[in-house]
């Protein structure tokens, strides 16, 4: 149940991301939608769950991009472990300002590594300036609405285990009666 | 001497006389006594009390039966004005939807009869690729490595071919290359995207007579767009004495931000542009 749940909110996130908000004059400059979700992931759930979740993200976002294949499963592997090994090592918890900094620090993430493999599979690869604006856009965005993402996950996840466990309490008490 | 019936009789004419009398002699004067203006002033207050409150009563409810049909007209009226406003809008959208097809017909009818319109439904989720999912697919005769194009010119490439629907790489893309020529001077290059809205022209010689405003078209070389297509305008030269090669930026004709429709071209063995020059 738990992996459906994963799958759908990517799979909205996704689709949000490569059919609406293109269209949307202020928002076409925003950063990946699923950064915040790994970092949730990172932050809040168990291993065996997030790591299928975030090859899986990864999966789609290799194939709905143009990008050479393996380069967002990369990326958002590096990311996971990143936060991983962040809240070893602080104590994030519900800090909106840690929160802030860990989704600027993915999107950082990500463009360095998206950099980097431009830089090397093409020797003549250029920065253009709008490259820096379309970074600094993004890290603006990811600044603003980071935190609310995660919130939002949070809040959702806590909705979904309360459902859950009062349906499983439902299901044990009819066959406790029957 | 009289009886008492008489007197009776007698008394009640008399009355009705003067009573007949004093309304009379009262019409005419029209004199009234302090007693009626006590009256008036007493009774009057609570009359006009009552009245009002009858009125005031009465208005709100004439008032809240006009609001209230008001409200409904209003409501009426709004889903009505609504209701239009999203039918003007949809003709509006099919009259464009219709212009551009008709531009996508009178192209493919010059073009080719093998070529197959697309919807894009869908753009990279990334900033720093340009590719577009289109609607069509194995099914609809695509393979890998077709070209794309539109009537302002060309668009792009499958890159991936699923049963239904297939990835498009823009030439804006960083890893897209086309074989060019300049129209006017027939100087030869290779258009690499450059993820933004403008692309370079590269290997283009210094001693090659490079202008801006010129015309770039596909030379048909690459072996994937069809030759004479339209690229964009050279919008940039830079020549620098230390190299070999001129900087020239390319403005492509075709807008992709607003891109809609496209028309994959399927048989480019049968291609009569390629012939044609």
């Amino acid at each position: 149940m738990i992996y459906c749940y994963y799958i759908s909110v990517s799979l909205i996130l996704v689709i949000l991301q490569t059919t609406i908000i293109p269209h949307l004059p202020l928002l076409n400059r925003c950063y990946d939608l699923l950064i915040p979700f790994i970092i949730y992931l990172g932050l809040a759930r168990p291993t065996r769950e997030s790591i299928p979740c975030v090859l899986f993200m990864g999966l789609i976002m290799d194939n709905l991009s143009g990008s050479p294949f393996g380069l967002y499963i990369t990326t958002y592997l590096w990311l996971y472990v990143g936060v991983r090994g962040i809240t070893k090592m602080l104590q994030v918890g519900q800090r909106l300002l840690i929160v802030a900094l860990l989704v600027v620090a993915g999107v950082l993430i990500e463009n360095l590594i998206f950099f980097s493999t431009f830089r090397i599979l093409e020797s003549q690869s250029r920065l253009s300036a709008e490259a820096y604006h379309q970074v600094v856009y993004q890290v603006i965005w990811a600044i603003c609405t980071g935190p609310l993402m995660l919130l939002l996950f949070r809040n959702m996840q806590k909705r979904l285990n309360a459902g859950l466990k009062g349906f499983f309490n439902r299901q044990d008490k009819q066959k406790g009666t029957v | 001497m009289f009886s008492k019936k008489m007197v009776l009789i007698v008394g009640v004419i008399i009355l009705i006389a003067v009573n007949i009398i004093i309304i009379s002699i009262a019409s005419r004067r029209h004199t009234t006594i302090g007693f009626e203006r006590i009256a008036i002033s007493f009774v009057a207050p609570f009359q006009e009390l009552v009245t009002r409150s009858i009125d005031f009563i009465q208005g709100i409810w004439q008032h809240y039966f006009n609001l209230v049909t008001a409200s409904k007209e209003n409501y009426e009226l709004r889903n009505r004005l609504n209701q239009a406003i999203e039918e003007n809008n949809k003709w509006r959208e099919l009259e464009l939807a219709n212009n551009r097809l008709r531009n996508l017909l009178n192209f493919q009818k010059s073009i080719t009869k093998r070529v197959i319109a697309a919807e894009v439904i869908g753009k990279d989720p990334s900033a720093w690729f340009k590719t577009v999912v289109i609607d069509k697919g194995k099914a609809d005769g695509l393979t890998r490595g077709l070209p794309v194009v539109m009537p302002e010119g060309i668009t792009g490439q499958v890159i991936e071919v699923s049963n239904h629907y297939s990835k498009v790489m823009l030439i804006i893309d960083r890893n897209s290359a086309v074989d060019a020529l300049v129209q006017r001077s027939r100087a030869r290059g290779v258009i690499k995207g450059e993820s933004r809205d403008q692309c370079r022209l590269n290997y283009v010689l210094r001693k090659h007579d490079v202008r801006v405003g010129d015309t770039v078209i596909s030379s048909g070389l690459d072996g994937v767009y069809p030759k004479g297509l339209r690229i964009g305008l050279i919008s940039d030269v830079i020549k620098r004495n230390s190299e070999i090669f001129q900087e020239v930026t390319i403005t492509p004709f075709v807008d992709f931000e607003k891109l809609e429709e496209v028309l994959v071209v399927l048989d480019l063995q049968k291609h009569d542009l390629a012939n044609q020059q």
